[in-house]
């Protein structure tokens, strides 16, 4: 039986599967549909310090292999996150990841500080790439401010690995990777959606209520893997910081892309959607693969990925 | 291009039947570990078509057997995955194209998108017996899903995921309940029907025009003119479990010439201190659910809406389905205590609210 476990800078993990914030809600709600003792992780909805309405709908639109999402970060905040959420997550069967997201340096230092000292929560993800917020200042597209949030963060967050999550829409995201390992990032997650838009062209008016909302799903993937292959080659394996790759992650084929381009573990998200179960689909589809291939550890194939010009290494299939 | 790649924009050909030889589907169920003898928890079932029968146009009328299924009330409903979800998980993804395999090249798979999302439904009706459940559900040919559903014939396969969502909460003793649905609301309302037999209930079911309605209309019983707002046995689906029914088209085409909300208001008017004390049930397009909330309210009536939204997950993650409810602080707690309204969910809160709670 293949080892599908590793570690993700100090967070050791059962196996690589995460659910990608916002397609999971707060603890238990797919209960039912999934088998959350199998999840590498599970990471939370973004949580911001003060609760959030979201925007008008509507919200969601489904385009060709892929959907628009403008939720606006609707949320309980953190108050009621402590509250509600967190004596659940305490039951919750595998590692949980908070996601945290703000609009100024104090939102995001107040709210990780409060989950810093909680041992049910094994790790943070900062979400600095909300496509869909228009108010407060942006984090996730300035290199500069990039760096001292992660800064700031990681002064108040001492016991736990910090990640920060990666918005694909900036000029180049080695800049931003590369700011936010400096900052002290220990993983980094990318990407996040892709700023986009639909037209209804009947009304002739767009189709989400915000205009424009972030596209995910398997329409996503191919670029997704680009970006994953381009931070770990130039910058995320020379520094040795792990990366949680996503971006329309929908079999245990893409989730093998995702490895091979350097991904340590990926993040489902857009498919928890349409199948809660997921994840346990590709961990299953994942060691018949390794089985297949004759590779014992998962961990041995993160970025494996033979690029043209590149020493060929000694082939482990039959 | 190549063949191959050709191929894998062309795999599928039918709805629910892989076209590859080699094709052997894994469970794409996620099985949970729980009493198999019990009734099973809310997940992911593949069911088997029985039936999809053409109602009217562009409605169909889809009858899924399943094994076993968890006990479902009127309002809950189901999320259909409206493509092949076995193929997606086949251990052949790659281009598997074999020499000599017939390529349909007129497939309308190249030319179509495959639904990604899941599309939610109401239960229309539901039988159980010896050999399993039976599930109705009406579907009305709006897109690539429900395009795809329109293809099925008995014996494929679909994968559901429910039951989801609140119920309607049934008419005490001494009620009159009255079902008001419009078009592609009206399936929520036959299901209610079953739950109403031999009780006081009538149902009012508008649409555009007659062949736009779903229903079976028994020939010969609608009055006309005037008096067409009088309840009478005139639909199958509602007259076998003893509910008198009022149909009401915009054109006139059948029943009272106007909206269905007319037709209620003037049955409401005429029967008034006439009957017993009325409960509105309502589905069907936004702004008819808003006008009969109005005319419930108006008339201190209970009246309790489902409504829809456009919704991916159905499961309360996804947040897409919001909608306005006046705020209230013993249902909400200390949650946005600063203001008058707060979001709902209509996957996890609804699809059913009461009128007197809706801002919409």
């Amino acid at each position: 039986m293949p080892d599908l476990s590793l570690n993700l800078a100090s967070l050791p993990l059962a196996n690589p599967t995460l659910t990608c914030s916002g397609t999971c809600g707060y603890a238990f709600e797919y209960a039912d549909f999934m088998d959350l003792s199998q999840l590498g992780a599970f990471v939370t909805k973004s949580i911001t310090r003060e609760e959030r309405v979201g925007n008008e709908p509507a919200r969601i639109v489904e385009v060709r292999a892929g959907m628009l999402n403008a939720i606006g970060l609707a949320n309980v905040g953190l108050d009621r996150f402590l509250a509600e959420k967190v004596p659940l997550l305490k039951r919750m069967p595998c590692p949980v990841i908070v996601n945290v997201a703000g609009h100024s340096f104090d939102d995001y230092v107040e709210t990780c500080a409060a989950m810093d000292g909680l041992d049910c929560i094994a790790a943070v993800e900062l979400n600095v790439s909300c496509p869909n917020v228009k108010d407060g200042l942006t984090f996730g597209t300035h290199p500069g401010r990039l760096k001292e949030l992660t800064a700031l963060v990681k002064k108040v967050l001492p016991h736990k690995p910090l990640i920060v999550k990666l918005s694909p829409n900036v000029e180049d995201i080695t800049h931003t990777a590369r700011a936010t390992i400096e900052g002290g990032a220990d993983i980094l997650s990318l990407v996040n959606t892709f700023t986009a838009m639909a037209v209804d062209i009947w009304k002739k008016k767009p189709r989400l209520a915000n205009v424009t909302g972030g596209l995910s799903g398997p329409a996503i993937k191919p670029i997704a893997l680009h970006l994953v292959s381009r931070v770990y080659r130039t910058v995320a394996k020379s520094a040795g910081v792990p990366i949680i790759g996503m971006g329309g992650v929908q079999t245990w084929q893409d989730a093998v892309e995702f490895i091979l381009a350097g991904s340590s573990a990926v993040a489902i998200g857009t498919a928890l959607f349409v199948d809660p179960a997921t994840p346990n689909k590709i961990c299953q589809g994942l060691t018949e693969y390794l089985v297949k291939m004759r590779i014992d550890r998962l961990s041995d194939l993160v970025g494996a990925l033979e690029m043209p010009g590149d020493q060929p290494a000694k082939s482990t299939y039959p | 291009m190549g063949v191959p790649l050709m191929y894998c924009l062309l795999r599928k050909t039918r709805a629910g039947r892989p076209c590859h030889p080699r094709h052997k589907p894994m469970p794409s169920t996620f099985v949970p570990t729980s009493d198999p003898t019990s009734v099973p928890r809310r997940s992911q079932f593949t069911a088997t078509v029985t039936a999809n029968e053409p109602l009217c146009r562009e409605h169909y009328k889809l009858t899924l057997q399943l094994d076993s299924f968890p006990n479902t009330e009127p309002g809950q409903f189901i999320q259909v995955a409206c493509r092949d979800m076995a193929a997606l998980y086949s251990p052949e993804t790659e281009f598997d194209w074999q020499p000599g395999q017939m390529l349909d090249f007129a497939g309308r798979e190249l030319m179509s998108p495959l639904a990604l999302l899941r599309r939610p439904f109401s239960l229309a009706g539901r039988r159980d017996s010896s050999s399993g459940v039976e599930l109705d559900l009406i579907h009305r040919i709006v897109g690539v899903g429900t395009d795809w559903l329109a293809q099925l014939r008995p014996g494929d396969e679909v994968n559901i995921l429910g039951p989801l969502g609140n119920r309607f909460t049934l008419p005490a003793s001494n009620e009159q309940a009255i079902l008001v649905g419009g078009g592609v609301g009206i399936p929520p309302m036959l299901y209610l029907a079953e739950k109403l037999a031999g009780r006081d209930a009538v149902a009012f079911c508008g649409a555009l025009t007659r062949d736009l309605l779903p229903l079976t209309i028994i020939p010969d019983t609608t009055n006309p003119g005037e008096d067409s707002f009088t309840p009478q046995p005139n639909i199958l689906e509602f007259a076998r479990h003893g509910l008198r029914s009022v149909i009401s088209t915009d054109d006139g085409s059948h029943g009272y010439r106007g909206f269905v909300t007319q037709a209620l208001e003037k049955y409401l008017d005429r029967t008034e201190g006439d009957r017993a004390t009325p409960i509105i049930y309502t589905c069907g397009p936004e702004p008819m659910m808003k006008r009969v909330a109005r005319i419930a309210a108006d008339r201190g009536i209970e009246c309790q809406i489902a409504v829809e939204r456009a919704m991916a997950c159905g499961m309360g993650t996804c947040q897409s389905c919001c909608i306005r409810l006046k705020r209230d602080a013993t249902r909400d707690g200390n949650a946005f205590a600063g203001k008058g309204w707060i979001y709902k969910l209509a996957c996890t809160d609804g699809p059913v609210f009461k009128g007197a709670d809706l801002l919409w």
